[in-house]
């Protein structure tokens, strides 16, 4: 189960982020990305949100307010990012520091706060993992 | 530098709070339909702010339904992920799919493989067996454990 679930993380987040640069090779305005990520978003919503309801399953409150608390944040990052972007910092500084950081903000806390051990072998992955999320972005 | 800082730590926080919310009973898909809601939301909001009207073309329409679907899947899979393994290993895998559009990228634009690039997809098959069997050996262990 484990590692069907990472093998699905690999192929269709790396997938799902691609849209914006076969957008920028389309030659398409900057405005169209607004557009384009409403449509994305609410493709994703609809997608799991369809087989959910045929389920009978139902979104409770606490769904609700962490599904705020977790889209406050991932936009914040994305915000952050293009700020950063934006005051002339280079791509291999921005992405780079901001994906490895919040790797290892994750690994702390995974440890500190859910006390999660992992076997060293894991630990060396995640090493080496670190250093190639850091220069696939510089690259 | 300053803005670098903070989206490092609103992403960390993002897979940190994830996992509270996996420690808080939430259902996964309920979870994942919920964020993507508030952010669909979110974007109409300042799509009609800065563009002023929801309008595009088929193929753009299109692209976005497609990679969006892949984007939910993958959030459901993360969700899922923590609770059956380790925070930190989904939230690498995450990161490491940056690898995916990479390696498309240059069997679709013909891109150039740089040394860097090299290094790096070499980098991450070797992370991951790692990953891989770091995790068989910690089931290992657990089943031994338990017997």
């Amino acid at each position: 189960m484990w590692f069907v679930l990472m093998l699905v993380i690999l192929l269709t987040n790396g997938m799902s982020s691609f849209g914006l640069k076969v957008l920028q090779a389309w030659g398409l305005p900057s405005s169209s990305k607004y557009v384009y990520l409403t449509i994305w978003y609410a493709a994703g919503f609809a997608c799991i949100g369809a087989p959910m309801l045929g389920k009978g399953l139902k979104l409770g409150l606490k769904e609700i307010r962490w599904g705020a608390i977790l889209a406050a944040l991932s936009i914040g990052g994305q915000l952050a990012m293009a700020s950063a972007l934006q005051q002339g910092l280079p791509g291999n500084v921005v992405f780079p520091v901001t994906l490895g950081g919040s790797i290892l903000i994750v690994a702390l806390a995974s440890r500190v706060l859910f006390a999660e051990k992992m076997h060293p072998l894991s630990w060396a992955g995640m090493a080496v993992g670190c250093v190639a999320v850091v220069l696939l972005s510089v690259s | 530098m300053l803005m670098c800082i903070c989206g490092a730590i609103s992403f960390g926080l993002l897979a940190t709070a994830s996992k509270f919310a996996e420690r808080n009973r939430c259902n996964a898909s309920a979870l994942t339909v919920s964020v993507f809601a508030w952010a669909a939301f979110f974007m109409l909001g300042q799509t009609f702010r800065l563009v002023g009207h929801v309008q595009t073309t088929w193929p753009v329409a299109t692209l976005a339904v497609g990679l969006g679907v892949c984007a939910a899947i993958a959030y459901f899979a993360f969700q899922t992920s923590i609770d059956v393994g380790n925070v930190t290993v989904g939230w690498l895998m995450m990161n490491l799919s940056a690898g995916v559009p990479a390696l498309v990228s240059l069997w679709l634009y013909g891109e150039k493989m740089s040394l860097i690039r090299s290094i790096a997809f070499v980098l991450a098959v070797v992370s991951l067996l790692c990953l891989f069997q770091g995790n068989r050996l910690e089931a290992k262990g657990k089943n031994r454990g338990e017997a």
